[in-house]
């Protein structure tokens, strides 16, 4: 499975009515495959998570297309494209993202029942708790997990529904090396397994677990 | 076992507090809709009762006993009493022209320690002639042929006190009681019904035992009040006048001065309780509105991470949707089925505290209303649900996530 970006670009509305827009992406194609974990670094404004957030089909492009495989994300209704995030992207978005009033295991649980699922894959749910070294706090709630612990069970989250694609947006900032490091592996996993990861990361160390690293600046996709 | 249908339950208990809050005002709205219109009911139903169960267009008594009998406030509060004026008036009433029907009654009261916690009030009617008290008496299903020392009590005279294998005593006289009338929500209810043969006989024996105020009164040739039915065509005001020129000694009162107490009793209450519903149910809906909206913002980086899974916007709208539904029709349900318990157990108490008859609207008409209060708190749901939802498809997710935590 191929996630490709063909010429987007994405403007934002300028809160001053000095000028109109300003520009996060500069016009840019891009193209994650599976097996491949790809690394977009940068620093912060740079454009990055934008980039990120057009790929997963939660934010718009200005103009530009974004393909998987041969589906255009944006071509799709609301329900489609949700359905289809549901089914084959996995999104690791930034800072905490757990639901308070569940256990971990059910927040892991959640892409899955969404769409009503009869079973819910609880042995999977278990199993990546499990690979992410959270089997002992399974029935904990969110908030008596540190702040790495909570993106090991984001990546958990993400994982359940075998995606195809994997888009991970700082999903080591603030933890410790040793977290860091944890996380990282977690990721390369992923994609040695078959699963298109785009990581984007101020991380010095990503790179080594990337196979491709590029840089964002203003909004400009090089590779480095 | 997590399940999309049980998400909205499992938030509202992850949130306890704000949970309780919510449960709070959709209780109050309940209250107020639900209390106020079964008060509003209740006095009204009482007006209808008493309108009915008075049963007579005019009531005539005598002019002497204006210190006793008010006819404005006899229905809501009076102390018991008798008067007496001479049983002719009957015949001359019966000769005024509008006058189809006029049947005597005849009043006595009870000593205080006689039988009773408090004195109770004695009214007499004439089988022969009456059309007030006996289809009240076919109404309740009871025999309509009472005998001597025959008696029915007011559904406020209370049974394990006044009564002990079905005999009242008055006067050292064992009266039989051969039923109870269900509540009219005035002083009626605190009666006791019997026919001209048993007030005569209690008269007696009152008079024996030295309590009876007319001595030289012959029991045969009086009556207390003469209630009066007016002919098809004819107005009660214009047939009470005759009676006043036509007929010395007498006081006359009119079906409509003498529920004009709880009518006035009606408008004002139902004006006061109306601005509180309206003034409450506003209260509990802003607050609603206003912890909802206090919700999305504490919740957004939650419903934005659920669109990161995958969930569609009428995932979302269902999950808050379901939340509010929950919360308020169980709080709701409680607010309705406490106003219930109180207004059910203390329905006389309110009745006294009103100062008008009160009379609970019927099992049907309840359920109505019960109804009607939860549609209220429904109304609520969907307005702060729908500002809810609006903010949650609005908002950009990847916004929310990218502002970190």
């Amino acid at each position: 499975m191929k996630l490709t970006a063909q010429s987007v670009k994405k403007d934002f509305p300028r809160a001053s009515k000095s000028s109109n827009y300003f520009t996060a992406v500069q016009t840019l194609d891009f193209a994650l495959e599976s097996g491949k974990m790809v690394e977009i670094t940068g620093r912060s404004g740079s454009g990055k998570s934008t980039l990120l957030n057009m790929l997963a089909g939660m934010l718009t492009p200005t103009s530009g297309k974004v393909f998987l495989d041969d589906t255009d994300l944006y071509a799709l209704d609301e329900k489609s494209l949700a359905r289809l995030r549901n089914e084959k992207i996995g999104l690791i978005p930034q800072g905490h993202t757990a639901l308070l009033s569940l256990t971990v295991l059910e927040n892991v649980l959640l892409p899955a029942i969404l769409y009503n699922r009869q079973n819910p894959p609880v042995d999977r749910a278990k199993a990546l708790l499990m690979d992410v070294g959270l089997e002992a706090l399974m029935t904990a709630k969110p908030n008596e997990l540190s702040g790495g612990e909570l993106r090991r069970m984001a990546i958990a989250r993400a994982m359940l529904m075998r995606p195809s694609i994997l888009l991970a947006d700082e999903p080591t900032a603030g933890l410790d090396n040793e977290n860091t490091l944890a996380v990282l592996g977690l990721l390369r996993k992923a994609a040695d397994e078959g699963a298109g990861v785009l990581l984007v990361t101020h991380e010095n160390e990503a790179a080594q677990f990337a196979d491709e690293v590029y840089v964002m600046d203003s909004g400009k996709l090089s590779t480095q | 076992m997590l399940t999309l249908k049980n998400l909205p339950w499992r938030n509202l208990k992850g949130y306890a507090g704000r949970t309780a809050a919510l449960l709070l005002f959709a209780a109050l709205m309940a209250v107020a809709v639900f209390g106020g219109t079964m008060m509003i009911g209740g006095v009204r139903n009482g007006l209808d009762t008493v309108k009915s169960r008075l049963g007579a267009d005019i009531m005539v008594t005598p002019e002497s006993a204006k210190n006793e009998f008010d006819a404005q406030t006899v229905l809501l509060k009076t102390e018991p009493g008798y008067f007496y004026m001479d049983a002719s008036v009957v015949d001359e009433i019966r000769s005024i022209e509008g006058v189809e029907a006029a049947s005597p009654q005849l009043f006595l009261a009870s000593a205080k320690a006689g039988c009773c916690s408090a004195r109770l009030q004695m009214i007499a009617f004439d089988p022969a002639t009456d059309f007030t008290i006996q289809p009240w008496i076919e109404d309740t299903r009871l025999s309509g042929n009472l005998g001597l020392l025959d008696v029915i009590i007011g559904s406020n005279v209370s049974w394990a006190s006044a009564a002990s294998d079905n005999l009242i005593r008055f006067y050292d006289t064992e009266c039989n009681v051969v039923g109870q009338f269900a509540p009219t929500g005035s002083t009626l209810d605190s009666a006791v019904y019997m026919n001209f043969d048993t007030c005569k006989a209690l008269i007696q024996a009152c008079r024996e035992k030295g309590m009876f105020k007319y001595e030289k009164l012959d029991a045969d040739a009086i009556v207390s009040s003469v209630m009066i039915r007016v002919a098809p065509g004819y107005d009660s005001e214009v047939v009470a006048d005759a009676i006043r020129d036509k007929v010395d000694g007498v006081s006359v009162a009119t079906a409509t001065n003498m529920v004009s107490g709880i009518a006035d009793s009606l408008n004002h209450i139902s004006g006061t309780i109306a601005a509180l519903i309206v003034a409450f149910w506003l209260l509990g809906m802003l607050m609603t509105v206003l912890l909802f909206t206090l919700m999305m913002n504490a919740r957004k980086r939650e419903f934005a991470s659920l669109r990161a899974m995958g969930a569609s916007r009428g995932i979302l709208s269902g999950i808050v949707v379901r939340e509010a539904l929950t919360v308020n029709l169980l709080g709701g349900a409680i607010g309705v089925l406490l106003t219930g318990v109180i207004l059910f157990s203390f329905n006389r108490l309110i009745g006294e505290s009103l100062g008008a008859g009160f009379v609970l609207p019927p099992v049907p008409m309840t359920a109505l209303l019960a109804a009607a209060a939860l549609i209220s708190v429904i109304l609520a749901t969907v307005v702060s649900a729908w500002i809810t939802v609006h903010k949650v498809n609005t908002m950009d997710a990847s916004l929310v996530l990218k502002e970190g935590e």
